[in-house]
């Protein structure tokens, strides 16, 4: 504080307080006594004295203030408003690439946000319109080492756990058990194969399903009733009067009636659980009797804990239970198999289920989601919206130069710094009101599409959502600060008297405006090599070879296929001349757990197949002989088993090695290897394989090769066979080449996804370069001229302008690169089978960024290398 | 005669600023008053005294010069209006009227 100066304290109380027409004689007395007395009295005094008098003006005639003469304008005075308003409309139109750029630009970016919030917004609200809300959980379960360590989180349970657990724990008020099944359905003449649901009694008054008919306390008492939803109903019966009709559903070889005792509504969008057919679950006596069923686990538990309880002291009961009724069947199990580990009950909050990774909403319960998924649209959109608004920022910035005037102007005739910071943040606000609006129809066209990626039904009407309102609201909001509050800023901080005379450059180093091109450029060329490796770890997938041929191959489902019906199935298709082979086998995918070399055991995939297996799919076999029907003993005694079977056992010599099923007492000799073989999809690694054709084993699918480009008439062909001989079983085929790709299709999305990602980030990214180069051209337009005189080719010019730009794109890759490299690396550590990133995919992104910077700025540049130099250098 | 009631304190501000003619403003009218009445008086008052006669019509200003110790703000300089000197003259001619009319000997002689 400088000495000679009164206390500054008091000094801005007073300059507060005083009537702004008194203030100046009244701080210009006070301030001369002051003055003196720190001559006759000292600093204290005088600083005691100063504070003293300014208290003493603290009286009516110097807190009134008087009506000004000239009132200053009002910051939102409508006169100022609308000049503020007509100036920005008339900026926009004048500038129309620049306003374009920024405005698409920024709906791009707004409506990708936008997007992503209207996903996460769904993904959050998974089954959270259920009113028992939040009481209701889900039993799971955790099978720990004998040392304690978490083993494997099992999300299913078997029959007991609901019951007993309701029974011995006062806290659980009630469960419900929930499953899915298949059974074959009459549709008029039709039988289709219907997905189908198992529920307890009391299912509806645990979860908010509503009905449309029917009593929802008693619509599954009855263990032949049955609830279905709207579309079934409609399709079934043409009505969603349903109430009291009946379906026919197989068991065995009749179809048995089932009455109609309630239609629900369609199931909501975001709810796990969606049924369309729901019966009511009947466990047979003598499997509640069997408590080895401890350890069978298959379906869904669901139980309502009363509000308020201690989940631990709750799941401490349950585990009591279980250890008290289970404990014989643990000894058993454990001796019987082995097992050492035990299993812990857990309880997993309903609304948790939807997003959660180790215990994934699966079974019977739908659209289990990837967190993981959710992160990475979120980070794409938010890359999207920052290069959006740091185009704003760079443009506003490098324009201003065109604005110094009017900036000048403004305040030399009396506009204060906050009166331009608002005007130019109004800009910013006005722009981004366009862009927001421009937004919402952009969400409108491109919902379908993403829609279809990210696996939803969303619609624009979910916008009308109060907290997602106030979020797009939000957004908006920091969208415009974002972009507006920098340029607005340093344009309110221009000198006047400099502007006004010209002598205003905004050359400087300008780092910002580097760094944020470099910012930008280093996101998009991330993005380019993450979809370069996607798309080559996905052309890898769906195009290495399998190790055995799909092509042409039918498959038909037909649950427990008969040997003599298999036989009788192979003559009948063999009839015709386009069916090449027919190859029987088990449906779905077995394992199982055999010995060898004594007591070694080994876990493998377990497939019944018979001797037309191997052939039908060209899989060769490396050393001893397939199944054939020579050996008749094949089926009981003979195995053959895939290389890393073998590698895996450690034999040196596989023939004639036994496989020990010691738990059924059945011993098999290995008569063959087959070549290694990628029966799963490619992102599982190859396991142990063993083929049998155990008499026993029913087979579930049925292989048809067919003729190439036969399709039409071999699968006619097939379809009446198939009727002919099984009337009673639901007919369906698929092309397994076209299942193996299904396999890949969470990959396909995320190469999609990238790649959207990737080309709205270099298109903004561009624009806003574009923009850039535009701006540069123009101020260099007399250099250019001048240069020109003096005879510069347009080449060299051209090389001028465009050198700086490229230099900062170069820059980015310095960024770019090793980030990309660590982030790819660690997706593709997911995969057994993948490939290396290449050095050719960071010289492949080198290229296209620098391409499309290149094109983005030659263009301006040549087209300001190539104006006459007498227009430039003539115009004043 | 109706006239302008005027305060003791108002009265003496306003002879105050006749007395110093032309450099009439806060501080030294602050100051010639404490000189002058040999009491402490506080420039918030006299500001306010010289606001209220200015309002009174007494009084009539016009900004003066700036200087270095005042941070180059400018002084209110004050001189009296005629309505002023009109009030003035009242009060002496009312109090001279008034010590004419004490006969002799009453007061007490005051001994110093």
């Amino acid at each position: 504080m400088n000495a000679s100066q009164p206390p500054r304290w008091a000094d801005r109380l007073l300059e507060w307080f005083c009537a702004p027409h008194l203030l100046e004689e009244v701080q210009g007395d006070l301030h001369e006594r002051f003055t003196r007395e720190l001559h006759v009295m000292g600093t204290r005094r005088a600083n005691h004295n100063y504070w003293v008098n300014v208290l003493r003006f603290v009286r009516p005639f110097a807190l009134k203030r008087q009506p000004e003469r000239y009132p200053s304008v009002s910051l939102f005075s409508p006169a100022m408003f609308q000049n503020y308003l007509k100036i920005a409309l008339r900026n926009l139109a004048r500038n129309k690439a620049y306003s374009a750029i920024n405005i698409i630009g920024l709906s791009i970016g707004l409506s990708a946000a936008m997007l992503i919030m209207l996903y996460t917004k769904d993904e959050v609200s998974y089954d959270r319109f259920h009113a028992n809300n939040p009481s209701i959980y889900r039993i799971t379960s955790k099978s720990l080492t004998p040392a304690g360590i978490v083993e494997q989180l099992q999300p299913y349970t078997g029959v007991f756990p609901g019951p007993k657990f309701h029974e011995g724990v006062p806290e659980i008020t009630a469960f419900v058990r929930y499953r899915e099944n298949h059974r074959d359905m009459k549709e008029g003449n039709d039988i289709k194969s219907q997905s189908v649901h198992y529920a307890d009694t009391n299912f509806f008054s645990i979860f908010t399903f509503p009905l449309l008919s029917g009593n929802p306390k008693t619509a599954l008492q009855n263990p032949q009733s049955v609830v279905i939803s709207e579309d079934v109903a409609e399709k079934n019966f043409g009505t969603t009067n349903a109430l009291g009709k009946t379906l026919f559903f197989r068991r065995d070889e009749r179809f048995e009636p089932y009455t109609v005792t309630g239609v629900a509504k369609k199931s909501p969008q975001n709810s796990s659980i969606k049924f369309d057919v729901l019966m009511p679950l009947v466990i047979e006596a003598d499997e509640m009797a069997n408590n080895e069923n401890w350890f069978s686990v298959f379906m869904n538990t669901f139980v309502l804990v009363s509000p308020g309880a201690n989940l631990k002291a709750v799941e401490a009961k349950m585990n009591r239970v279980y250890v008290a009724d289970a404990r014989e069947s643990i000894k058993i199990v454990a001796k019987k198999y082995g097992i050492t580990g035990r299993t812990v009950y857990t309880l997993q909050p309903f609304t948790d289920m939807h997003l959660s990774k180790e215990l994934p909403a699966s079974n019977g319960l739908v659209d289990e989601s990837n967190p993981t998924f959710s992160y990475i649209l979120s980070g794409i959109a938010l890359f999207i919206l920052l290069i959006a608004c740091i185009n704003f920022v760079n443009l506003t910035v490098a324009r201003s130069l065109k604005r110094a005037k009017e900036i000048g102007v403004r305040k030399v005739v009396g506009g204060a710094r906050t009166q331009l910071i608002i005007q130019f943040l109004g800009e910013s606000f006005l722009l981004c009101l366009v862009a927001f609006l421009l937004a919402i129809g952009l969400i409108e066209l491109a919902l379908p599409t993403f829609n279809q990626l990210a696996n939803k039904a969303l619609a624009l009407s979910y916008l009308f959502d109060v907290k997602l309102v106030a979020g797009y609201i939000i957004l908006f909001m920091v969208t415009s600060l974002l972009s507006g509050f920098y340029p607005a800023l340093i344009l309110s901080g221009y000198n006047p008297v400099q502007t006004l005379y010209s002598r205003f450059n905004l050359s400087g180093k300008n780092y910002l405006q580097k760094s944020l091109v470099v910012l930008q450029f280093t996101l998009a060329s991330f993005l380019i090599i993450a979809s370069l490796t996607i798309y080559s770890q996905f052309n890898f997938l769906t195009s290495k070879e399998l190790g055995y041929d799909d092509k042409n191959l039918v498959i038909i489902d037909k649950s427990n296929l008969a040997r003599n019906e298999a036989n009788l199935l192979k003559e009948e298709l063999e009839k015709n001349g386009n069916i090449i082979g027919i190859a029987p086998k088990n449906g779905g995918r077995w394992g199982t757990v055999a010995k060898i070399n004594g007591e070694t055991q080994v876990n493998f995939a377990y497939e019944t197949v018979n001797e037309s297996y191997l052939p039908l799919f060209k899989i060769p076999i490396l050393t001893g002989r397939n199944f054939s029907p020579a050996y008749p003993s094949d089926s009981s005694h003979s195995v053959l088993v895939n290389e890393t079977f073998v590698k895996e056992a450690g034999w040196k010599n596989p023939i004639g090695q036994v496989v020990d099923f010691w738990f059924r007492n059945e011993k098999y000799t290995v008569v063959g290897v087959v070549k290694d073989h990628h029966y799963e999809s490619l992102s599982e690694k190859i396991k142990p394989q063993l083929f049998t054709m155990k008499a026993s084993n029913p087979y579930g699918v049925v292989y048809i090769k067919i003729k190439p480009n036969t399709e039409t008439a071999s699968l006619r062909h097939i379809e009446k066979v198939f009727k002919k001989l099984f009337p009673l079983n639901p007919y369906s085929y698929q092309f397994l080449d076209q299942e193996n790709l299904k396999r890949y299709e969470s990959e396909a999305k995320w190469k999609q996804m990238m790649l959207f990602g990737a080309i709205l980030t270099i298109f903004i990214s561009c624009i806003g370069l574009f923009g850039l180069a535009t701006l540069s051209a123009e101020r260099r337009t007399k250099e250019i001229g001048i240069r020109k005189v003096l005879g510069a080719s347009v080449g060299s010019v051209v090389q001028l302008l465009s050198t700086d730009f490229l230099k900062l794109v170069s820059l980015s890759f310095i960024f770019a690169f090793p980030a990309a490299w660590y982030a790819m690396n660690e997706w593709l550590s997911n995969y057994p089978y993948r490939i290396s990133i290449g050095v050719w995919m960071f010289l492949a992104t080198a290229f296209i960024a620098i391409t499309i910077a290149f094109f983005t700025v030659g263009w301006q540049s040549v087209r300001a290398a190539t104006i006459n130099p007498v227009k430039s250098l003539k115009a004043e | 005669m109706k006239r302008t009631y005027l305060g003791e304190f108002e009265e003496l501000v306003l002879l105050t600023v006749a007395v110093l003619h032309e450099g009439a403003y806060g501080v030294a009218i602050t100051d010639e008053l404490e000189r002058q009445t040999g009491r402490s008086v506080s420039i918030s008052a006299v500001h306010a005294a010289l606001h209220r006669l200015e309002e009174k019509g007494m009084l009539k200003s016009q900004m003066g010069e700036a200087t270095a110790e005042r941070g180059g703000r400018r002084k209110r300089l004050f001189s009296v209006t005629a309505l002023g000197s009109r009030a003035l003259h009242d009060i002496r001619a009312m109090r001279d009227q008034l010590w004419e009319s004490i006969s002799p000997n009453v007061l007490p002689t005051l001994s110093i």
